[in-house]
């Protein structure tokens, strides 16, 4: 039960308060009923009172987002209206449902896809005096050309509807080729108003290349009367001359290159690109015939390679290289093997950076037999060219050495691997009867060793002895440089590797 | 408006097919009434003897007078005498009888549609190979006895294109009794081109072969309908029927009604189970196919399986031993083409095979298209076949070509009018509807 404020003054006897508060009581202001102002939302202005900007309340007038206006906006009325069509020669009128404020008497919106195309026609004496054909009667002319103007020159139509009482039978081009004959004679004989451009131009539309379009016909029924076998045949043709094409390409470049690195000049470029267009212009022919089967294996659109662009370089002229030398000034060739692209680009750079190093597959044996001769390759002290050139030189003939003693120690071992096999065959025959399995799987073990050494590691180990397997694994792991001699001796200089 | 090309003027548009005619506004893309061709009707014994001396004229239909069973209800429902009549040739389907047209055509616009024929310009659909006389019947039909005030014929090969939106197609076609294939070029049949055969009615006659020959497994199966049937009870799979007729009724039935029924079940059953295998005939794969259950409304239920398949096969390939004892079989769809596209340029022939549409309530076999397909991908390895997937699309392609032509802004200078029908007579339509 919650007691009010006058409940307690009664139970306390507090006189009631007058018309003056305490000071514990807010001053209650008999504020006058302001209006709120318009744009401004109701929580909003209960918060900022009556002392809101004026200003900002006009300009942000809160409003929906508006509609969009689709037009008219409004009804619109339409009305059922009979028309007339101006393309039609009789009184028909049809209804058609439109907007009431359309005129009424507008033309009809679709008279105007109502074209008629020009139709020729001849007088009797014009007839007489160009158009005389001893393929054709003028009835028979006459009958082409109504057909013609009825089916406005839809040429398949017209062949398809062409029948001629009494007449031979003709073909699609013996039509063409009469109509277009007879335009163009009238076309030339007759007085032209317009220019003589529009005249020749007129007559040009009219050209009609009678024997053309019947190889043309020709070649499209031989081309749909190929059998499979023949499409195949065809098809493996052109990926062949494709690729013959190719290889042809690689190596005029490639000559090309040689020539340049080797003679210094720009030879055989333009021989290249001309070669290149004239391959093109085939391939475009053969693409035209093929239609738009898409099975050729690369687009001959795009250009030849960019490698074998010129590469812009200066003359070696002798001032040039007087100049260089005076000036230690050494050009380095870009590498001409890559297309110019811009990862192939060299920026400049130090030279301790780009030190060459030893290929990854073999660095680390180039780096062993180095250490044992004392060469330490990895730090340059002065960089200059011919150092470089130097260690370059030396990183390629410790990897020559590298191959040469690996190629030595199989050798070698293929040749303990004989013997001792020798050995064993020449002991088993003493014993007598040997085994024919064993006997023949050896023999099958050593040819295959013969043929591939490597490969036959695990089959070979079973059969021979177990110190000739360690000794080859001691060749294997010593990569001594001075190590050429038999890996009989393999053990003693291991060790002395390990002393010194 | 003038944008789309569209230009309403509340035209009919009126397709007669062999199995149903299809009626309604130009602009809509379904027909409003779609009714039965086969009408029921009662001829009394004096009008069939008259019918029968002038046998193979316009006479052999009756009269107005006789009462004729219309639409829905009409064939279909069982009535004592009555004879079923369908105005459709079955070796050509052209108009035979055009005595019966008139009423069916005002019962789609008058019962089903309830609009007033002379309200509204009609166009009326005709197959490739109508001939000047039957499309000149029809205009007098619609100008005197409907009083049209215009009239336009166009062909359903065209407008199966303009349907499919192509000037320029191979439409192939098949219907209930014709199969046809129409090279259409810029909106113009190409007459010379065209070919036609009754394939469909030799698949419904093997189909009907195959139900009533008894096999190893089963005998030979009733074709009864269900309207001649009091009762029966469920059975077994293969087991033998229990029903009792409908005596009353048997004395009643007359042999037409009787064919018209049993032609009835026997589509039904090719529409429900018919198939056809998509990569051509293979004995190994159409034994692996499903067999499909089909119960007969004799409460007889059986599968079938390589027969369902066989039935289909007919639309694309003959057996040697059929072609033997047989000459003179309708030519398949295969040959159909063929020969259309040999008879063509050579320039059209890969356009036309790279515009091939479909149409025809017999293209609706499953797998039908597949292997359409594979046959002219054969000989024509770019071809492309528009088949609408839509059933209302694929069966009433022609009505719907109707619909948008008969809506085009640029149409309606082509209309016939009734002013120059009266001017220039029976002419007038074949100088206008090329």
């Amino acid at each position: 039960m919650a007691a009010s404020a006058a409940d307690v003054r009664s139970a306390l006897s507090i006189p009631e308060p007058s018309s003056t508060p305490g000071p514990s009581q807010p001053k209650k202001t008999a504020a006058p009923p302001t209006r709120k102002p318009e744009g401004i939302s109701r929580e909003l202005y209960s918060l900022i009172g009556p002392s809101a900007p004026s200003l900002a309340a006009q300009l942000a007038k809160p409003r929906l987002k508006q509609k969009p206006n689709l037009g008219g906006g409004g009804k619109v009325k339409w009305e059922c209206r009979a028309f007339k069509n101006p393309g039609r020669q009789d009184s028909l009128e049809l209804k058609h449902w439109v907007k009431a404020t359309t005129e009424p008497d507008a033309e009809y919106p679709f008279a105007k896809y109502n074209v008629q195309p020009t139709a020729y026609t001849y007088s009797q004496d014009e007839y007489t005096r160009f158009l005389e054909d001893k393929e054709w009667t003028k009835e028979e002319t006459d009958y082409l050309f109504s057909v013609v103007r009825d089916y406005d020159a839809r040429w398949y139509i017209v062949h398809d509807r062409y029948e001629y009482p009494g007449g031979v039978p003709r073909q699609l081009e013996d039509l063409k080729d009469r109509y277009y004959s007879v335009c163009r004679k009238l076309v030339r004989n007759r007085p032209w108003a317009g220019d003589e451009a529009s005249k020749a131009a007129l007559i040009s539309s009219f050209q009609f290349d009678k024997e053309r379009e019947l190889t043309r016909k020709k070649y499209i029924v031989s081309l749909e009367n190929r059998t499979p076998e023949q499409i195949a045949e065809e098809e493996a043709l052109y990926i062949e001359i494709k690729r013959l094409e190719q290889n042809e390409r690689r190596f005029k470049k490639e000559r090309d290159e040689l020539l340049r690195t080797i003679a210094g000049i720009d030879s055989g470029l333009p021989d290249v690109v001309e070669d290149e267009m004239v391959m093109n212009l085939t391939i475009d022919t053969k693409k035209k015939k093929r239609g738009s089967m898409a099975m050729d294996i690369d687009s001959p659109s795009t250009p030849a390679m960019p490698s074998s662009a010129p590469i812009p370089k200066r003359p070696q002229t002798a001032k040039n290289t007087a100049f260089d030398v005076a000036n230690c000034i050494v050009r380095t060739e870009p590498p001409s093997t890559v297309p110019i692209t811009k990862a192939a680009h060299q920026p400049a750079h130090l030279r301790s950076y780009k030190l060459p190093v030893p290929k990854a597959a073999t660095s680390q044996k180039i780096g062993q037999a180095l250490t044992e001769l004392g060469i330490n390759h990895t730090r340059l002290v002065m960089p200059t060219r011919q150092n470089i050139a130097h260690l370059e030189a030396l990183l390629d003939a410790a990897a020559a050495l590298v191959e040469t003693k690996r190629v030595v120690d199989k050798v070698d071992y293929d040749i303990k691997l004989a013997k001792t096999r020798l050995g064993m065959r020449e002991g088993q025959g003493a014993e007598g009867e040997a085994p024919a399995a064993p006997a023949e799987s050896m023999e099958v073990d050593e040819s295959n060793d013969i043929g591939e050494p490597v490969g036959e590691d695990g089959r070979a180990q079973s059969v021979v002895s177990t110190r000739s397997a360690r000794s080859r694994k001691h060749t294997r792991r010593s990569m001594s440089i001075s190590s050429v001699d038999t890996s009989g001796t393999a053990a003693t200089r291991t060790k002395r590797q390990k002393r010194s | 408006m003038v944008n789309y090309g569209g230009d309403e003027v509340s035209a009919l548009v009126v397709d007669i097919g062999t199995s149903s005619l299809r009626a309604g506004y130009a602009g809509d893309d379904t027909p409003k009434a779609i009714i039965p061709t086969s009408y029921g009707c009662h001829i009394s014994p004096a009008e069939e003897d008259v019918a029968m001396d002038v046998e193979g004229g316009d006479a052999t239909a009756p009269k107005k007078s006789a009462k004729m069973y219309i639409g829905q209800s009409g064939p279909s429902m069982w009535r004592s005498g009555m004879e079923v009549r369908n105005p459709m040739s079955s070796t050509d389907g052209l108009i035979h009888d055009f005595n019966a047209i008139p009423p069916l055509i005002e019962h789609a616009l008058v019962d089903v549609m309830r609009c007033v024929p002379s309200e509204h310009p009609i166009l009326v659909t005709e197959p490739a190979w109508n001939t000047p006389a039957n499309r000149e019947r029809m205009a007098e039909i619609m100008f005197e006895e409907f009083q049209v005030p215009a009239f336009y014929i166009a062909n359903t090969g065209v407008l199966n294109a303009f349907a499919a939106g192509r000037g320029t197609a191979l439409v192939i076609d098949v219907g209930k009794t014709m199969a046809s294939v129409t090279p259409v070029v810029d909106g113009f049949v190409l007459r010379k081109g065209l070919t036609y055969s009754t394939l469909p009615s030799l698949v419904h006659l093997h189909a009907r072969h195959v139900l009533l020959s008894p096999t190893s497994m089963r005998r030979g199966i009733d074709l009864i309908p269900h309207q001649l049937i009091a009762s029966k009870m469920p059975v077994d799979v293969n087991a033998p029927p229990r029903y009792t007729l409908r005596e009353d009724r048997v004395v009643g039935t007359t042999e037409s009604w009787r064919q018209w029924a049993e032609a009835r079940e026997v589509d039904e059953w090719v529409q429900s189970v018919g198939g056809i295998l998509e990569q051509g005939w293979n004995d190994q794969l159409a034994a692996s196919r499903p067999p499909r259950p089909y119960e007969f409304p004799t409460g007889y239920n059986t599968y079938f399986g390589i027969e369902r398949l066989q039935v289909g096969e007919q639309f694309f390939y003959y057996s040697p031993a059929m072609v033997n004892s047989n000459p003179n079989l309708p030519k398949n769809l295969p040959q159909l083409i063929t020969e259309t596209l040999r008879s063509c340029d050579a320039e059209l022939r890969q356009v036309l095979a790279g515009n091939v549409v479909l149409t025809g309530g017999g293209t609706l076999f499953t797998g039908f298209v597949d292997r359409l397909a594979t046959e002219l991908n054969r000989t024509f390895p770019h071809a492309k076949i528009h088949a609408p997937g839509n059933p209302i699309e694929r069966r009433y392609g022609g009505w719907l070509g109707g619909s948008i032509l008969a809506s085009l802004g640029t149409f309606h200078q082509l209309w016939i009018s009734k002013e120059e029908w009266q001017e220039h007579g029976k002419a007038i339509v074949g100088q206008r509807c090329k």
